[in-house]
């Protein structure tokens, strides 16, 4: 094993645990997540099995296809993260909505 | 039949050197006002506590999207039986109000906009004009409604139109969301020629031709994200 390889399966290994630690709750997220990991690990310790891979879809090195992968899990996390925030935003825009029809209510009874 | 069941519902940010003059003709016509204050940095109803009006304050700056949600709720609350928005920048004429709510009155229609494109139009800027007709079509791919004037803030609803639109865009939006639920419920519509005033207020103090991006944006994850 490189040094490298080491790093990378260390910080992988960090993160999945992190994750794991905080979805406790969720099974798919978890699932995902363990596939994710496993498969990054995988391709760290054999990284030629990339290139096989790669080959078989048509593109031309190992390294891009991870990239191409990387892409569009990168646009699916942004959504993700898009989604989440537009949730937030509608429950502040409700609790600042309630506190101000409340405040107009109690002026009109004074 | 009682103009006080007329709720015309202005939300305004920062709008206080223009606010006044805004409200004053809607007093004389005995409408039911409402202005939602949303979360300007002076208190907007500081700057017309003298005259019998609604002033909602939303602690924060949300959009006008939200500010119109807000009014439109306290004004189903205290009996509306109709329901107008109206920009605070004095870009409007209070008269037009009446020849909007008529379609409503005769029962010929839900929900009635405003359009400054049913007659000729002069002191439109050349800008403005190309994108607001860009705007129309753009508007017609995402909710399959063509009207003439895309982004008017005049528009009118009966109590049924204004329960069931519940504006979940915050900024500029939701101008276009109204349209999709207008189709969803399959509320009648109309459009009535309105005068739009181009002054130099309204001109620096309204949304620069960039904010389209963004409203074309929220509208895409809005249709994306329901």
């Amino acid at each position: 094993m490189t040094p490298i390889q080491f790093i990378l399966i260390i910080g992988f290994l960090f993160t999945g645990l992190f994750y794991f630690v905080r979805l406790r709750n969720r099974i798919a997220d978890v699932l995902l997540l363990l596939i994710l990991v496993g498969v990054a690990v995988l391709f760290i310790l054999f990284p030629e099995w990339t290139s096989v891979l790669a080959k078989k879809l048509g593109v031309g090195r190992g390294t891009d296809l991870v990239l191409y992968i990387c892409i569009v899990l990168f646009y699916f996390v942004i959504l993700k993260l898009y989604a989440r925030m537009r949730k937030l935003e509608q429950q502040i825009t409700d609790l600042i909505r309630k506190q101000a029809l409340d405040e107009v209510e109690k002026l009109v009874k004074k | 039949m009682g103009d006080s069941a007329i709720f015309i519902i202005i939300p305004s940010f920062n709008e206080e050197t223009v606010l006044r003059s805004t409200v004053e003709p809607l007093l004389h016509k005995g409408y039911s006002i409402v202005v939602v204050d949303d979360g300007s940095l002076n208190e907007q109803a500081k700057f017309i506590a003298d005259l019998p009006v609604t002033v909602i304050r939303q602690q924060q700056n949300l959009g006008q999207g939200a500010a119109l949600e807000t009014g439109t709720q306290y004004a189903l609350a205290n009996d509306a039986s109709y329901v107008v928005h109206f920009d605070a920048d004095g870009q409007h004429n209070f008269s037009d109000i009446e020849s909007l709510l008529a379609p409503i009155q005769n029962n010929e229609a839900d929900v009635v906009f405003g359009s400054r494109f049913l007659t000729k139009q002069s002191s439109l800027p050349f800008t403005r004009s190309l994108l607001l007709h860009t705007a129309r079509y753009v508007n017609f791919l995402f909710t399959g409604l063509l009207l003439t004037d895309a982004h008017n803030g005049l528009r009118a609803f009966n109590r049924k139109a204004a329960e069931l639109i519940r504006i979940k865009e915050n900024r500029m939006a939701h101008a276009s969301e109204i349209l999709i639920l207008v189709k969803k419920h399959k509320l009648r519509f109309t459009e009535v020629a309105v005068e739009v005033r181009y002054t130099e207020y309204s001109k620096k103090k309204g949304q620069s031709g960039w904010n389209s991006i963004r409203i074309l944006f929220d509208l895409l994850l809005h249709k994306l994200l329901r």
